[in-house]
Parts: structure tokens; sequence; C-alpha cells
């Protein structure tokens, strides 16, 4: 191996030890966004490490460290949920959610909530149910990430991500309204 | 109402973390494991066509009627090519430099495209020209005999009969589930030209 090499293999691995400690707990919460069943959300958190760990070979600081993390964690957690073809067949965008949560019978709505015994499984149920495109914006937006910072992760324009997020509160405000009337 | 609905961004930061280990050597030791087994995987199909071929060029051999030895030696090519398309397609690379990299809608976009073009041209990667006419051949000696005897035909018409149906219902739901991806991708391509202008 020569001294290039070396070097670079060093700084791949100081780097992934710097991201494994600050974004480990953003990475566990993004994998849950993705994955229900926890075994499966175990691999699948250690498939972003894993690919992390590799990408940066390859980090050359055209972006921000924290977009490069987001990204890559994004993409791969993606490619998980592109393999489960039924699953995917199912997602649907936050426009259907809205439309869907909006149209449903109240009955059901409060049924469908009252399974879910958890505040944050019910928030994980919505989640899991979106498309890829639009639980990366879910994920950012709970995360505290600004729209600015979304568009760059995901590709969208700074606009488009802020209409989805008021869609996003919207079906929250919903979702837990429905689910603290049936609570209370 | 409880205060956690108020929330949702607090109720999500603040969820119980498990404690998964995630040292630099269970990540060295997870890659070696993983390429291990893609490459037993790609192995293990090379090993399978290999073996296939084998037999059928020994069948090829032990044959005397010609429509049925070409239709060995088709099968034969097929399962040499399926071989081939393992260790071509399958044997673990590496990763692709920007094939993480990208932003999440163009790395989603690919992969439907991906996923598109796969099953557009499965035929061709999957050789099943070969297989298909291979067994052509060695089918259709047997069809000729069994026209001397109808009894045979009338027998087997349900066996074709089912199976012009799942022919029929595979291409439809290929049909649809390849619309259903293009309708994806075109929204995609429309966000990300959004996103870039």
């Amino acid at each position: 191996m020569g001294g290039t090499d070396r070097i670079s293999a060093v700084t791949q691995d100081h780097l992934y030890c710097e991201v494994a400690e600050t974004y480990g707990p953003p990475l566990q919460r993004l994998a849950r966004a993705y994955e229900a069943d926890p075994e499966a959300r175990r691999d699948l958190l250690q498939d972003i490490h894993l690919q992390l760990w590799r990408s940066f070979a390859h980090f050359d600081q055209r972006c921000s460290l924290r977009t490069w993390v987001y990204r890559v964690a994004h993409n791969v957690a993606t490619r998980h949920v592109l393999r489960q073809r039924r699953m995917r067949k199912k997602l649907v965008s936050t426009e259907e959610i809205e439309v869907e949560i909006e149209n449903m019978p109240t009955t059901d709505r409060r049924e469908l909530i009252a399974n879910q015994n958890q505040a944050l499984d019910r928030i994980s149920l919505l989640i899991q149910r979106l498309k890829p495109i639009d639980r990366q914006i879910i994920v950012s937006y709970l995360e505290g990430l600004d729209a600015n910072s979304t568009a760059e992760i995901t590709g969208l324009s700074a606009a488009n991500i802020a209409m989805k997020i008021h869609r996003i509160k919207n079906v929250l405000k919903r979702w837990f309204h429905e689910g603290a009337s049936h609570a209370g | 109402m409880p205060d956690e609905f108020h929330d949702a961004k607090k109720l999500w930061q603040d969820q119980p973390m498990e404690a998964i280990p995630m040292s630099l050597d269970e990540i060295r030791r997870k890659a070696h494991k993983l390429l291990r087994r893609a490459q037993w995987a790609a192995l293990l199909w090379i090993v399978i066509g290999l073996a296939l071929s084998v037999a059928f060029a020994h069948t090829f051999l032990q044959d005397h009627g010609l429509l049925p030895r070409i239709g060995w030696g088709f099968l034969t090519l097929w399962s040499l090519y399926g071989a081939c398309h393992a260790y071509k397609w399958i044997w673990p690379g590496n990763l692709a430099e920007d094939g993480t990299l990208r932003t999440s809608v163009d790395s989603y976009r690919s992969e439907l495209e991906r996923q598109r073009d796969y099953a557009l041209h499965i035929w061709r990667r999957s050789g099943l020209t070969f297989c298909f006419l291979g067994l052509a051949f060695v089918v259709l000696p047997l069809i000729v005999k069994a026209l001397a005897t109808p009894k045979l035909l009338v027998n087997a018409v349900p066996f074709f009969v089912l199976l012009f149906i799942w022919f029929i219902a595979f291409f439809f739901q290929r049909k649809r589930g390849r619309q259903r991806l293009q309708r994806e991708i075109d929204e995609l391509k429309a966000l990300a030209s959004e996103g870039q202008s």
C-alpha cells in the first residue's frame, strides 16, 4: 500500500469515527423511519454505517459532512425499501396520505391509531407508509433540519420542501389530534 | 391532551436508543462478511450453470435425433451463458464512487430506472432465447410423435391452456409494473428539474 493510500485510509477511519459519534442517534432514528422490524432495522443500520465508512474513501468536501452523511444514509435506506417490492406498492405520497386521512371515517382513524400503543409508534406508522422522498423530508423535518439543508440533501427545491413540510405538519396535527382525543 | 402530541419533533428526537455496536472493527468484519457472502452466492450460480451445462452436453452426446440434439445444444449454451452472466453481473465489485453520494431524488430515480431496465432486458440478460429455443427443439419431436395418438395431446391441453394464461397474466402484470415505475420516474424527473431551476 502506498503512502497516499495509507493517509486516505486513516482519514477514512477518522471521519467515520467522528460521524459515528456525532450522527449515531440521528442515524438510528432514520433507520426506524425506514424499517419497522427491529431485527431488519439493526441490519439496515449496520448497512448504513458500512456504506458511510466506504463512502469516506471518496469524501472530497464538495458538500458539508452533514449533507454527505444524510445523503448516503437516505440513499442506502431507500434502496432497502425498494428491495421490498410488495411493500413498495403500498407506499403513498404526503399529498395522498393527507387526502386519505381527510376522507377516512373518524371511527376508522381512531381505531387505527388506538392500535398503536405509543405516540412514537404512531409517528413511525405514518412515516413508514410514505414514499422514500416524502419520508426523507419528514425525517429531516423531525430532525430539525431547515428547508435549505433538506433541499441540499434531497435535490428538491426549497420551495417544494416548504410546501411538503406544510402538508406534513397538517397530517401530523390531524393524526395526533385524533390520537389525543381518543386517549383523552 | 398529553403534551407529547404537541411536539412531534421532540418526541422523535427523544426516542430511546438501542446500544448497537458500530466500532471500526465491527464495520470491517461486516464488510468482509458481506463480500464473502456475495462471492459464495455468485459462486453457487456459476457452479449450478456449469453443472447444468455438463448435464445438457452429456445428453447432447447421448441423443441421436437431430432436433433434440440441437435443443440440448441450445440448453448447454444457455447454462454456460448463465455461468458467465453470474460472473459478470453478480460477482461483487467495488462500490461505485457516486453510487451513494448523489442527491436523494437522483439516487431514487436511478434505482427505479435500474429496476425498469432490468425488467425490460431480463429476456436478453437471462439468455431466455437459448432456453426456450432449446426446450422447443427438445419438446417438438415429442409433440410430433404424440400426433399419432391424439388422446395424449387432448390430455395435455389443460396444461398448455394454463401455461398460456400464465404467460398472458405475467406479461400483463409486467407491463403494468413498468408503467407504474415510469410514472414515478417521470414525477421524480419533474421534481429534480424544479429543484435545479
